[in-house]
């Protein structure tokens, strides 16, 4: 489904990407881990370029996106999902509008059709009574999983988490983790940025340990925690376990 | 002569005497014209300049759109508006016959473009970086999440700043009557020359620009607390 080749980025004379080579199946989640300021957050928003790769290409179902703008970028996006850490939900909208801003303003439904898909979403997440509200009266974890149902209102091939648990008060995330692996078990391709050990182990299909602008180390989660090999990934791993 | 009739005497000499209040209402109305008038302007053009400094920082392409703001800003407001006033009278428009009271309205509107770009670029800037982020990731377009979703949020930074500029512009225009222009303190000036006493009149003048000031502070202040308010729903 994404096929990363040969990816650098840097910014100004800082490199942060040093040649990366993934790819990723569909249907697969993969959890990427790592020390902050190893690149894993930048990995992520290469893929839907909101940072633009410096070298080497990326290609979603089967085409080249690099060089990719204006409409075509627009289209692009549309079928990947991103979830923020700090969610970034529309402060002035309801959440109603919040979810379905994008779908009519894209005319890919009516008024009337987006609001029935955000009623349908919002009570998956057990939080139609919030339709009417704003951003502000919600908790960080009720926010958190409207940005998720905000990017599922526009049916994504795949979603992409950029630390979508690092904002949240500790007893919120488990809601988020719990309604991120509802997701995965509907099928749906997932890359997920996170310091949740847990969550790789209980529903990654693959964890990515990056450090230093590569992927140092990759496999299964049950072989990954149990024996990891390199010695920068042991050092994290008994830091963070 | 007690003191309270001295005072009377002196405002009737300065205000009620051969109607001159008629004189300083119509001063009055003028600086409140020219006012309007340049801080419609001003917005017009501080509109055009913001969004050339916005493209310039956000797509290489443009930055020489931005070299031009910044050097037309920089001008303005490096330069005294009394001084400005006077170029743009003098060199650009009494050579041509048109009335001093549009090269005011040209030069105060000038004037405060450059600093409602500042306000309004200030404005966008204020607003949280991920909105963008968040608009572009589900598909939406750069000029549609700046419709939808940055700029209605940045009116809210943008509004009580500009109603500040407006009134900073009115309280500027006092120095029109440098190019003819009968505002109110042209008037008050006038006034005295004829009755060889200039501290009645002037403080009416003041009086008028403090009235109008705490007016619109006032509207203001309650319109804030409004936004406020809707902000904390």
């Amino acid at each position: 489904m994404i096929d990363v080749k040969n990816l650098h980025k840097s910014f100004g004379d800082k490199l942060v990407l040093d040649g990366i080579d993934e790819h990723i199946e569909k249907g697969e989640k993969v959890v990427v881990i790592g020390p902050s300021g190893s690149g894993k957050s930048t990995f992520l928003r290469c893929m839907n370029l909101l940072e633009r790769p410096t070298e080497g290409s990326i290609i979603f179902e089967g085409k080249d996106i690099t060089a990719a703008s204006g409409k075509e970028l627009n289209r692009i996006r549309q079928k990947m999902g991103m979830v923020f850490q700090h969610f970034n939900l529309f402060p002035h909208l309801t959440i109603r509008k919040n979810i379905t801003l994008a779908p009519v303003k894209l005319g890919l439904m009516s008024q009337e059709e987006a609001d029935a898909k955000a009623m349908e979403l919002l009570s998956r997440v057990g939080l139609p009574e919030k339709a009417d509200q704003y951003p502000a009266q919600l908790s960080g974890g009720q926010k958190q999983r409207i940005a998720i149902v905000r990017s599922l209102a526009m049916n994504p091939d795949v979603m992409l988490f950029d630390e979508p648990t690092s904002a949240l008060d500790p007893e919120m995330v488990r809601e988020v983790l719990d309604f991120m692996k509802q997701l995965a078990e509907d099928g749906m391709t997932m890359v997920v940025v996170t310091h949740e050990m847990g969550f790789a182990r209980e529903v990654g299909s693959r964890v990515l340990f990056m450090d230093e602008g590569r992927i140092v180390e990759q496999n299964e989660p049950g072989e990954f925690f149990a024996c990891p090999k390199d010695v920068r990934l042991k050092e994290f791993l008994s830091k963070v376990l | 002569m007690s003191w309270f009739a001295e005072v009377w005497e002196k405002f009737y000499k300065a205000f009620l005497e051969k109607d001159r209040y008629l004189a300083f209402l119509k001063g009055f109305a003028t600086t409140l014209e020219v006012s309007f008038f340049a801080v419609i302007l001003g917005v017009a053009l501080g509109v055009i300049l913001a969004i050339a400094k916005y493209m310039a920082a956000n797509h290489k392409g443009c930055r020489p759109l931005g070299w031009i703001a910044n050097i037309y800003i920089t001008i303005i407001r490096g330069t005294p508006v009394y001084v400005q006033m006077l170029i743009i009278y003098y060199l650009i428009l009494t050579a041509r016959g048109i009335p001093a009271i549009i090269s005011g309205v040209l030069c105060f509107g000038i004037n405060s473009s450059a600093y409602v770009a500042e306000i309004i670029r200030a404005g966008i800037e204020a607003v949280d970086r991920g909105q963008m982020e968040a608009g572009r990731s589900l598909g939406l377009s750069e000029m549609r999440t700046m419709k939808s979703i940055i700029m209605p949020q940045a009116v809210r930074n943008i509004l009580p700043a500009l109603g500040n500029e407006f009134i900073v512009l009115i309280k500027e225009t006092a120095v029109i009557g440098g190019i003819t222009v009968l505002d109110v303190t042209k008037v008050a000036m006038n006034v005295g020359n004829s009755n060889y006493a200039y501290l009645t009149p002037l403080l009416i003048a003041a009086f008028m620009y403090l009235a109008v000031v705490i007016i619109l502070t006032k509207l203001l202040s309650m319109f804030e607390r409004r936004l406020a308010k809707s902000d904390r729903r």
